[in-house]
């Protein structure tokens, strides 16, 4: 297992966000699966923290939950994005942005 | 507000548990069923793969867990929980919950009761008025510092000259028959200055209020009329079209010009008004002459008005003191002296805020100590119940349950018994409310009272404080209580008493303790009050008002004037006065001890040298010849009045008091001598003895009466007397019969016996000793039931050790001393820690007083005396008995136990 790296704290809602933003409308171990390939599988995801940061996002309104089929027809919950998530996602993702451009800023020097 | 979103969703699914549950679980096992097949597909055996993905998930019943939690809200579940659990157990012991709810509702709906009145007399006196923070009365002060109300030449002082006040209004109470002559209605209304609606900020329901053009001091220019809500409901069935109809007032014709909003109900803190009419139509509808408007003496309208933003009370009272100094030196022909002040709405000595605000005061008070009683009531019970549930309580702390959570489980108990407490006792309180009318004194402004006493959002919060208070109150001791429970000696031992059980025990006798004490103090408070109003009961009034009915005209509402009501009295007079039982007949202006203004002449005595700047302005009375002999004052010097004292005289008569004889012809002799007033002479024909005028502990006063029929004047009220032997319906039914023959149109007025009309000056006091003396009985009675309710708890926890001591030989009546000497233990420490707190307390109340005339005199509530001691005794004396009848009963109960069942118990 060495050489993964746990998820970092208040990030999971944000690549939750872009994850469905990419791909659409995904139940939630899809979605855990998802967000581990996207990260080339350097991240160590604890799918059981994935379920109430999903309920988190769901209540406050930025996506929105329903009962489908998975591929094996298995009932599964599926999760897509809400106008307002997209919005977030796009919000969440300028912002983080920002904050690794000015983390950079301080990293750079010391790598020169 | 996304938080917000998400704790709502979080509570409907807290209360949907069931359903949010099965949710999680098929997602989950979806997500363990999918995770354990790509497993499979990867290669792994068929347990492993299943393994793996328990792994990853976290632990199944972690992952389950940590879903939940964040789908519902978990603090709320276990309360729910809590709730359910105790309406099971609520559910299982109906007698306890009955009387604890009972007693609990008795101490909520009573302290309910009291605020609802307090907030609407004094917290918020005035609905649908705008920013009632900044309305203040503006009343007037004479030499002797008694406020009167003001003249309307002071009020276009005041209003062009006070920078500091965003406007001054004036207005006037007046009585109206409203209707056709022949069956005309009073209505109560005010006469007002035309920026009155601008002033408070009031706003139309529909039509519209008085515009500023209508803002004019010209008379008889604006025929027009503002109704009330609930007049415009009643009467005028609620006509939208009603605006710019006419309704016919006094036999005018005014128009309807709009409705008022429907929270307002006039200038006054709990009276109703329903007409509103502009102060300058008095000339037409009520024949006042019109150079009695422009009259500086004529001082009869209550002034209010409103601050500037920014300007506190005292920096708007100092400019209107400069500005009625200088007034009192430009016209001090009537005005010397004189000055005018801004008080808060609630302590306005007109209406009924003055009677009321020192009782209501001392009745939340009261509530309190009763609620309080009922606290410590309830917090024995409980905890004898907790007693009784220790082994309940163990066992779930030895299957983990945390204390805190034993505690809350108890805290929600209480809360859940206040809860519903409260819920009765808001219900009660429309009813309750209404009641208020009952401590009205009778006469016009018991019928004014404006009966809507529906809980208003105050009143509501207050009463949820309290739940809360009383159930943190009545709940802490027994919750800490079970908190403290000793795991290991309660479920070894089976729940027989140990030393858990002693430290209970002083708990519930401390417990016990405050509740004698509390009981003590209002049951002193009860006999302080009830003393007092005796002893003002005794003071001798100077007059006799038993058998004799007063009859209160309102002639100008029919369009008389002046001549026409003197011929109207001098008819009835006759009539009755030939009425077979009738000993009496008389009228006048101002009725004595009534609770109105009294009015006053300022008056330049022959012979008297007048000191620079005293205050001539005498008190007088208008009376007819019969008035002396009816009220049975004697006249000691001289004669009384007689029909030859009339207008054609040149020189008017006059008769004045011993006080006033003395302090003005000190040594001479007043028979003869000359006084002007009126702008007219008088000859003093005689002097009567004095009386109480204002109220009844007021001191010697001098004061003069002149003849009905030379001084009566248009803005006169009119009073009528009559002295009966028997029953004084019937001689009501005579009076309506008699002025009915003289004028059919004459069918409005009051009447009520003198004896109850003058008790108006005694009500604060009256109220104060009732509601002490209800209060003090319910204390009496919950304590009794506390101190019975412990020994009896006491008694059946020591069956066993009773049975053990009469086994080895004691006596009954040994049991008995024991039992009986350890309650009045508890009962003796009560009444002395009462005792001290009572004698702190009465100190406190003696300072609360309340306006026992219309003149913004202030009278102690309390006069304390030599018989406090007393009553501290009696009280302590009757409170130890009843502690002693309620020790009594479960020591006859131990006395009469019997060893071997005792022993056998268990």
């Amino acid at each position: 297992m060495g050489g993964k790296s746990d998820v970092w704290q208040g990030t999971l809602a944000l690549m939750v966000l872009t994850t469905l933003e990419t791909i659409g409308p995904q139940h939630g171990y899809g979605l855990a699966r998802r967000i581990e390939q996207t990260s080339g599988d350097k991240l160590q995801l604890n799918y059981g923290t994935l379920y109430p940061a999903l309920l988190k996002l769901e209540q406050e309104g930025y996506i929105r939950s329903r009962w489908g089929a998975s591929d094996n027809n298995r009932k599964a919950k599926f999760y897509e994005l809400t106008k307002t998530g997209q919005r977030q996602a796009r919000k969440a993702a300028a912002e983080w942005e920002q904050t690794t451009a000015i983390l950079a800023r301080f990293l750079a020097p010391a790598q020169e | 507000m996304r938080q917000l979103r998400a704790w709502i969703i979080r509570l409907f699914a807290t209360l949907h548990i069931g359903h949010t549950r099965s949710e999680i679980d098929t997602e989950l096992s979806a997500h363990i069923a999918m995770n354990t097949e790509d497993n499979l597909r990867a290669g792994l055996p068929a347990e492993e793969a299943r393994r793996q993905a328990l792994i990853q998930l976290g632990g199944e019943e972690q992952a389950r867990q940590a879903y939940r939690d964040r789908a519902t809200l978990p603090i709320l579940e276990s309360i729910l929980q809590d709730v359910r659990f105790t309406l099971r157990q609520i559910h299982k012991s109906p007698g306890f919950t009955i009387s604890t709810v009972l007693m609990l509702t008795i101490g909520i709906s009573a302290s309910a009761t009291a605020f609802s009145w307090i907030n609407s007399v004094l917290l918020q006196p005035l609905g649908g008025v705008t920013d009632p923070g900044r309305l203040v009365v503006l009343e007037s002060v004479t030499p002797n510092g008694e406020l009167v109300p003001n003249s309307y030449p002071d009020f276009i002082d005041f209003r062009k000259n006070l920078k500091l006040l965003d406007g001054v209004a004036v207005s006037r109470p007046n009585a109206f028959s409203v209707g056709r002559e022949d069956h005309a209605e009073r209505v109560w209304g005010e006469l007002v200055s035309g920026n009155f609606f601008a002033v408070l900020g009031v706003k139309p329901e529909i039509g519209r209020l008085f515009l500023p053009t209508e803002y004019t001091d010209t008379v008889n220019s604006f025929p027009i009329v503002v109704v009330s809500d609930r007049y415009w409901r009643s009467h005028l069935g609620a006509d939208t079209s009603i605006v710019g109809k006419t309704i016919r007032v006094n036999q005018h014709e005014l128009t309807v010009v709009g409705v008022a909003a429907p929270q307002f109900h006039g200038s006054l803190p709990v009276v109703s008004y329903d007409l509103w009419i502009p102060y300058m139509q008095q000339p037409t509808l009520n024949s006042v002459n019109e150079w009695m408007l422009r009259d500086r003496h004529n001082r009869n309208m209550l002034g209010i008005a409103r601050l500037r933003p920014g300007v506190g009370l005292p920096q708007a009272r100092q400019e209107l003191k400069a500005l009625a100094d200088r007034m009192a030196i430009a016209n001090a022909d009537v005005s010397q002296g004189m000055s005018a002040t801004l008080l808060p709405l609630a302590e306005s000595p007109h209406g009924p805020q003055g009677l009321l605000a020192g009782p209501l005061r001392i009745l939340m008070g009261v509530s309190i100590l009763v609620l309080l009683i009922v606290c410590v009531n309830v917090a024995n019970l409980l905890m004898a119940r907790a007693a009784n549930r220790e082994k309940e309580f163990s066992t779930r702390l030895a299957l983990g349950s945390g204390r805190g959570r034993l505690i809350r489980q108890v805290l929600t108990e209480t809360l859940l018994l206040t809860a519903c407490s409260a819920l009765l006792g808001i219900a009660a309180t429309p009813l309750l409310g209404r009641s208020l009318k009952l401590l009205m004194p009778p006469g016009p402004s018991q019928a004014l009272i404006a009966a809507d006493a529906r809980p208003d959002l105050a009143v509501i919060a207050f009463t949820a404080g309290l739940c809360i208070f009383t159930a943190l109150a009545a709940g802490l001791l027994p919750a800490l209580q079970v908190g403290r429970l000793n795991l290991s000696s309660r479920l070894n031992n089976g729940g027989r008493s140990g030393t858990a059980g002693r430290s209970r025990n002083r708990l519930h006798s401390a417990l016990v303790t405050a509740e004698v004490a509390l009981a003590l103090i209002t049951l002193v408070g009860a006999g302080l009050f009830a003393h007092a109003f005796e002893q003002t009961m005794h003071v001798d009034p100077g007059f006799d008002p038993n058998g004799v009915l007063l009859s209160q005209f309102y002639l100008n509402t029919n369009g008389y004037d002046v001549q026409h009501r003197k011929e109207f009295c001098r008819k009835l007079a006759e009539q009755m006065a030939s009425t077979p039982g009738v000993t009496d007949v008389a009228y006048s202006d101002g009725v004595p001890l009534g609770f109105e203004p009294s009015w006053w002449e300022e008056l330049d005595i022959e012979g008297y040298p007048r000191h620079l700047g005293e205050n001539m302005n005498i008190f007088r009375n208008v009376i007819s010849p019969g008035y002396l002999p009816l009220m049975h004052i004697p006249v000691v010097e001289g004669r009384n009045f007689t029909e030859d004292d009339n207008e054609t005289k040149d020189i008017g008569s006059i008769i004045v008091n011993e006080s006033f004889a003395k302090r003005f012809f000190a040594g001479r002799d007043p028979i003869g001598k000359k006084i002007k007033g009126w702008g007219d002479t008088f000859r003093v024909v005689g002097v009567a003895r004095d009386s109480k005028y204002h109220y009844l502990n007021e001191g010697a006063t001098p004061y003069f009466y002149v003849p009905f029929r030379q001084i009566y004047r248009a803005d006169m009220n009119l009073a009528f007397y009559v002295r009966a032997r028997g029953n004084l319906n019937n001689v009501l039914t005579t009076l309506r019969t008699k002025s009915h023959e003289i004028d059919p149109n004459v069918t409005v007025f009051d009447a009520a016996p003198l004896k109850e009309f003058i008790g108006a000056s005694l009500y604060p006091q009256k109220i104060a000793a009732t509601v002490m003396a209800v209060m003090g009985g319910i204390a009496i009675l919950l304590a009794a039931a506390g101190l019975y309710s412990v020994m009896a708890f006491w008694v059946a926890q020591r069956t066993q050790e009773i049975g053990v001591r009469m086994a080895l030989g004691a006596q009954p009546s040994h049991v008995l001393r024991m039992v009986v000497r350890k309650g009045m233990i508890v009962t003796v420490a009560g009444v002395a820690a009462g005792m001290l707190c009572a004698v702190a307390l009465a100190r406190a109340v003696a300072g609360f007083s309340y306006t026992n005339s219309a003149m913004g005199t202030q009278s102690a509530l309390l006069n304390s005396g030599a018989a406090d001691l007393l009553i501290y005794t009696a009280s302590a004396a009757f409170l130890c008995c009843v502690a002693l009848l309620a020790c009594w009963i479960p020591a006859r109960r131990a006395a009469s136990v019997n060893p071997t069942d005792a022993l056998r118990t268990e």
